[in-house]
């Protein structure tokens, strides 16, 4: 049945009013504050593959609370490793080391949490209210889209890997190749034959994409942690200065902040871009666009204010193309999608014509999140510095834990066992050849989407269904991103090799 | 060794070549036209890149990011196969004792040995955890999720 949009905002917030799905986001509040800071080698890819064997047998609003709850806040926290110990953090706070680590250095550590903090919940907010209108400006759109349609936006997805791959494409390509591949095994929906089953009843079904995300990102983040053992020797910056002095600065900088969470919008929503440039677009706009810029790199909050807060706006961007469209930006999207398909949602026009009420709970649940983690890390400031030098005795048995738990308690098969083993050690030798995991499961993620939408198109229409005008727009518009997307790479490289080769020869 | 891992996925999409090829069309559409025939050209080209260097010369020159983490460990090669293997085993050892013991069993045990053992970590700390662990998988899961994990096989 399908309800207004304004209904759909009302009952999605009505979604949230039960205790279990308010103990569900702080829990993922908690797990994301706790990823943020923890030892390098956690991240919100670890998260999602270990919580989505347990929260897929949730309810979906509770679930999904855990999830965005702890996504939101991960990036609102993610300066901590930057300021404190100088090491980049996860993926879209690397540029936060430049400027963040120098303050903490000098006695400012509070101050540039504090700036890191207000942008963050204020990129957090904008990416949110961004989400919120482009629903309403999507919907009559989605209308016109059939499986056709639904196709090439699938397939446009999947033509991304060989940009999101960056500098490894063949490898990117191949390892979607392998992850479509997996996604074909088991009974096939539309015609009932077996594929890949070996007349074992395990494989019937196929395998479990959450067991498979579980063993490719638990097991090598887990390695890294045992190889490297961090979170022994590393002393923080001293925690000197005040926090109230770095939202003062960001207050001050609002129109700073406005266009550097537009700038993490614009990347969360275009295909191609790749997350993790978001914070060096953000800083380079800044070091650019900013007056007295003689101390970006030697400890200006500013350096600090910009790609915060495009790291926070960036997920709302995200969600944008993920809810929308139904093609996921990234790894922590794609698992995303794997709990919005377990529990029978179908991410993309479909879920806007008959889940708009999800739609909305997710809106509210990032919001509510983001305002919290912020609140979180004003509040317990001095005590998270300590999480951050657990050691790797503790940690690596605990995911050990979770990853064993996490599969056994899909299917409960003991063939569970050996498909998280298998897939932890294709895992660890994926990463150490350099094939990106991510794409693997986009692959997978975008396998079982592709074909359903290929065989309606073919069975609906035969092959006329390529001259649809939308499909011939949607081609053209994945033609066009996919055109710039590889030329900015390859402009990019250009000047790589234009600056190198000089110095390479003197 | 990278080629390795490339010969083995090429070994991969010729399997899956061969074991589709005489599946109806709609049935092979996706795993051999769409995956396993672009994958194994791909590999292949992936594998004349390993074995010429390709990669290697024209890494250094590539300014594109990373999707994916990279293998940045900084330890001599004896020390990471050493500590590599161990993972593993613990790793392989866990899942056994899941088969052998059941969950129930197997978590807080894991837990206690790699402490002990891999970790030296002192007895009060690494009993807190395992007792946390316990209480986690019996208290949270099996009496108040009433999830029933299956026994081990030395219990059925």
């Amino acid at each position: 049945m399908e309800i207004s949009l304004v209904d759909a905002a009302i009952r999605g917030f009505l979604n949230l009013l039960h205790l279990k799905v308010f103990l569900a986001m702080l829990a993922g509040v908690s797990i994301g504050t706790f990823t943020a800071v923890a030892p390098q080698g956690l991240g919100m890819p670890l998260v999602y593959a270990i919580m989505l064997p347990i929260v897929i047998r949730w309810e979906p609003v509770t679930g999904i609370a855990l999830l965005i709850g702890a996504s939101s806040v991960s990036a609102i926290c993610a300066a901590y490793l930057p300021v404190l110990f100088g090491i980049p953090g996860g993926s879209g706070s690397q540029a936060t080391v430049l400027d963040g680590y120098p303050m903490g250095q000098r006695g400012e550590a509070r101050r540039a949490l504090g700036a890191s903090f207000m942008a963050g919940g204020m990129g957090s907010i904008i990416g949110t209210l961004t989400l919120a209108c482009a629903i309403p400006v999507a919907k009559p759109l989605i209308y016109l889209m059939g499986s056709p349609e639904l196709f090439v936006i699938v397939l446009w997805g999947l033509s991304m890997v060989a940009v999101l791959a960056g500098r490894r494409p063949i490898k990117g390509m191949i390892a979607a190749a392998f992850g479509l591949l997996l996604a074909t095994a088991g009974q096939q929906a539309q015609s009932g034959i077996m594929r890949f089953v070996f007349d074992e009843p395990y494989l019937l079904d196929g395998i479990s994409i959450s067991i498979i995300a579980l063993a490719l990102f638990g097991i090598p983040a887990a390695l890294d942690l045992a190889l490297k053992r961090l979170g022994v020797e590393q002393q923080p910056a001293p925690l000197k200065g005040k926090l109230y002095d770095g939202v003062i600065d960001t207050l001050r900088e609002w129109w700073l902040v406005v266009r550097c969470s537009f700038i993490g919008v614009w990347v969360g929503i275009v295909p191609g871009i790749g997350s993790q440039v978001v914070d060096w677009l953000a800083y380079g706009h800044a070091a650019q666009s900013c007056k007295d810029r003689e101390n970006f790199g030697r400890g200006d909050v500013r350096g600090v204010i910009a790609p915060e807060c495009a790291n926070d706006a960036k997920d709302g961007g995200d969600l944008v193309t993920t809810l929308l469209l139904g093609f996921p930006q990234g790894v922590v999207t794609a698992l995303f999608i794997v709990a919005l398909l377990g529990w029978g949602f179908l991410p993309g026009p479909e879920m806007i014509k008959k889940n708009a009420d999800i739609i909305y709970s997710v809106v509210w649940i990032q919001g509510i999140s983001g305002i919290t983690g912020t609140l979180i890390g004003f509040v317990l400031a001095g005590q998270l510095a300590k999480l951050a030098q657990v050691r790797y005795s503790i940690m690596v048995p605990v995911i050990f834990i979770f990853v064993l738990m996490g599969a056994f308690s899909v299917t409960r098969d003991e063939a569970d066992l050996i498909t998280v083993v298998a897939f932890g050690i294709l895992g660890y030798f994926m990463r150490l050849f350099g094939y990106p995991r991510p794409a693997m499961i986009l692959g997978l993620v975008l396998g079982d989407l592709m074909e359903r939408y290929l065989y309606r198109s073919m069975a609906s229409y035969g092959f006329t269904w390529l001259a649809r005008p939308g499909v011939i727009f949607l081609l053209i518009l994945a033609a066009t991103s996919f055109f710039f997307a590889v030329r900015s790479r390859v402009r990019s490289n250009a000047r790589t090799m234009t600056t190198s080769t000089p110095v390479a020869t003197s | 060794m990278t080629a390795n891992f490339t010969l083995f996925l090429i070994a991969v999409f010729l399997g899956a070549c061969y074991w589709g090829w005489n599946w109806p069309y709609i049935a092979k559409l996706m795993p051999v036209y769409v995956a396993a025939i672009p994958g194994l050209i791909l590999a292949l080209i992936q594998l004349y890149r390993d074995a010429t260097g390709w990669e290697s010369r024209q890494g250094e020159q590539d300014s594109g990011n990373e999707m994916d983490e990279v293998h940045d460990v900084t330890l001599d090669k004896r020390t990471e196969l050493r500590r590599t293997i161990s993972f593993f085993a613990w790793f392989i050892g866990g899942a056994v004792g899941v088969w052998l013991l059941g969950i129930d069993y197997a978590m807080p045990l894991l837990i206690f040995l790699y402490m002990i053992v891999e970790g030296k970590e002192k007895p009060v700390p690494t009993l807190v955890l395992t007792t946390f662990t316990y209480a986690l998988v019996w208290g949270l899961f099996e009496y108040t999720l009433e999830m029933r994990w299956p026994s081990g096989l030395l219990f059925r």
